[in-house]
């Protein structure tokens, strides 16, 4: 497996790029929740829930989130300069399926 | 019992037959891959008198069924050279059905350059002069025919490209609001209508007897729960509906998956512009139409009207993969132009998946720049005037690259690779080279037991499990064609295990059988088998399942590449 993130332990705060889409991404903008390529400042050992939380997302609008374009569960330790993208049930097509996204998807709820 | 309606497009004679045995169990994608096996000799020309096109309603195409109105129309690929099913949505199937017409076959071919339109009533057919339609494009073609026979007839039409008999060249349909949204796109089918000279198609099942179901009860209940699993399913109950199938643009470009610059890498740094979620902003802002359906009785309503600026009509039916093709795929951003590209592709005939990855092949052989959507858009309507530049386009990415010196491109079986890129989704990789329609997403739909049984286990970017789930998806797929049922069914019945059962339960209580659900995953293997064979005596080898080199490219982010063999691939034809 190539090492596609950088290492877990950084100094303090990191920063990811957060993205939503499909129903969450207009429920986020109506709350004024930037999650369109938005810059997210987080801390040493944050997880995806912990960022999820922070926002206030619930877990009924989450079916995945992708880390780094691999879809990751939700007590995935985010590192600096990760891009993370979360989505509700509604994905289409057997990709849900293809990505990974079924199983994993509800590990992460 | 329903017939086979065989019309002579050369005498301009027709007869009804009843089914022989070995057609009469099938409907849709099976009655279509059967006849074509049987009567079409595999190593014809696809544009001469002995390629036959066949139209066929779904199994359950007719009856009350949630999204059955699905119609599979086949013949020889003038792009492929193999077998091809092309599915659509519209009105034809339904009235197809609910008039007893289990196939409608185009025969023979005239020697003249004579034109004609065929209507079929309840109780006449009739093979009508048409040179006045010579050059109308589809939408006015529907138009004209729903002033002259009436409103919401069914109507299936070609336009300039299948006149000039191009080989991405598709069959146009009419949607319940009469634009010409929905199409038999794949394969260059509207290229085969052209060579027998046939523009246009109409089906008016006005005073048709009442549709018959064995045990209607039966069914009504079995629809009822089918009808509530489709609409209470997130997927198709919801996402659909609010964002038609472009809200994959942002998930597939998420994951690293969506083509862009010619399958160069897996993200688009615009694709939030052409997503599904600025799509449907634009369609309220705009007073379009964010959900309707592409027949009656759809329930998932994953259709959509799309306006412009001025709040004008642009394009309906605006798909993910068409999205892809003119967006990512050629670097354009504006999702307008991508609308009016939709458009002129309807307008024209022409398959929007084939001419957008063209149209990409064309700025790589230097012919317009990247990105430039004014530039595509001028290209794109030279197809529409005979201009040889637009005959070169309208033959499709295989053609375009030849003539253009291109080494990049993108298709097999000369057919082009939908917006999944094969190295990131790895089981659409090996659906693109193993299916016997040429690169093409659909052939891998669906959903059979055994999927359910390793959904979670599938891991994109490997090899593992992946040709094993392309083969079932593909068996589950041809299935669901032969049943004349919308592909999004599939969301459901992956959640749900009763899905599958409820499709059988509606199949037995309208035909007064025992089948069972594995007895429709053997339909899905015949199908497969017949097209195979098809194939196979049309020359096709394992050399033919192969993708181009370019996708032994490093792709980015997750830079793999596409590592099957010969031998891994042809194990998903191991039936």
């Amino acid at each position: 497996m190539t090492n596609w993130r950088k290492p877990e332990r950084f100094n303090g705060m990191g920063k990811l790029i957060f993205n939503a889409f499909s129903f969450l991404q207009k429920k986020l903008k109506e709350r004024n929740i930037p999650c369109v390529d938005a810059p997210f400042v987080f801390s040493e050992g944050q997880t995806v829930r912990d960022v999820l939380t922070a926002m206030t997302i619930c877990d009924e609008d989450i079916e995945g989130v992708f880390v780094n374009g691999k879809i990751a569960p939700a007590d995935t330790v985010l590192r600096d300069g990760d891009r993370m993208a979360a989505f509700p049930p509604g994905t289409p097509g057997p990709y849900r399926l293809l990505l990974g996204i079924v199983k994993r998807g509800k590990d992460s709820q | 019992m329903a017939h086979i309606l065989r019309i002579n497009t050369k005498e301009k004679r027709y007869s009804f037959e009843e089914p022989s045995p070995a057609f009469a169990a099938l409907g849709g994608r099976a009655l279509t891959s059967k006849m074509i096996l049987n009567e079409v000799p595999a190593t014809c020309h696809p544009l001469s008198s002995f390629n036959k096109l066949i139209f066929a309603p779904g199994l359950l195409s007719g009856s009350p069924a949630a999204n059955s109105g699905r119609l599979s129309v086949g013949a020889k690929s003038p792009l492929t050279g193999g077998i091809k099913e092309s599915n659509t949505g519209g009105l034809v199937s339904q009235k197809l059905a609910r008039l007893g017409i289990k196939a409608l076959v185009l025969e023979d071919k005239p020697e003249d350059d004579a034109y004609s339109i065929i209507v079929i009533k309840k109780d006449s057919v009739e093979i009508l002069p048409a040179d006045e339609y010579r050059g109308v494009c589809n939408g006015e073609m529907i138009e004209k025919l729903w002033e002259r026979f009436g409103k919401r007839v069914g109507v299936a039409s070609i336009g300039p490209a299948g006149e000039q008999r191009l080989t991405a060249a598709s069959i146009q349909f009419a949607d319940p609001k009469g634009h010409p949204g929905r199409a038999a796109g794949r394969g260059g089918l509207g290229a085969v209508m052209g060579s027998k000279k046939i523009k246009a198609i109409v089906v008016d099942d006005a005073g048709a007897d009442k549709f018959t179901l064995h045990d209607p009860e039966a069914f009504k209940t079995a629809n009822k729960k089918w009808a509530e699993l489709l609409m209470n399913h997130p997927v198709s109950g919801q996402g659909l509906p609010a964002f038609g199938t472009a809200i994959l643009v942002n998930l597939i470009n998420e994951a690293g998956a969506l083509p862009t610059k010619n399958f160069r890498s897996g993200r688009f740094e615009f694709a939030q512009d052409i997503s599904g979620e600025t799509m449907s902003a634009n369609i309220e802002k705009r007073g379009g139409i964010v959900s309707e359906g592409c027949h009656p009785g759809c329930v998932i309503r994953c259709s959509q009207v799309y306006n412009d600026k001025d709040n004008n009509y642009l394009t309906s039916g605006f798909e993910y993969e068409t999205i892809w093709a003119f967006g990512a795929h050629c670097l354009i951003k504006d999702l307008d132009d991508i609308a009016r590209m939709d458009r002129l592709c309807d307008e024209f005939g022409i398959d929007t998946i084939e001419t957008g990855v063209t149209i990409g092949i064309a700025m790589e052989g230097g012919l317009i720049p990247w990105g430039d959507g004014k530039a595509a858009i001028e290209l794109l309507k030279k197809v529409g005037t005979g201009d040889p530049l637009g005959k070169i386009i309208g033959n499709g990415a295989a053609f375009t690259g030849q003539a253009l010196g291109v080494d990049r491109v993108p298709v097999v079986k000369k057919q082009a690779l939908p917006a999944y890129d094969p190295r990131a989704v790895k089981a659409v990789g090996v659906t693109y080279a193993t299916t016997p329609m040429g690169a093409d997403h659909t052939a891998g739909y669906g959903v059979c037991q055994n999927v359910l049984s390793v959904g979670g286990t599938i891991d994109p970017l490997k090899k593992e499990n992946n040709v094993e789930i392309s083969k079932d998806l593909q068996i589950a797929t041809a299935a669901i064609d032969a049943a004349g049922l919308c592909l999004f069914v599939a969301f459901p019945v992956l959640d749900h295990a009763e899905g599958l059962q409820l499709i059988v339960d509606m199949l037995n209580a309208q035909y007064g059988l025992t089948l069972t659900t594995n007895d429709v995953v053997q339909l899905g293997i015949s199908i497969l088998k017949d097209e195979h064979e098809f194939n196979r005596q049309a020359g096709f080898t394992k050399k033919d399942d192969r993708l181009p080199d370019m996708f032994k490219e490093v792709f980015p982010p997750h830079n793999t590449t596409w590592d099957f063999t010969d031998d891994e691939l042809a194990k998903a034809r191991t039936f």
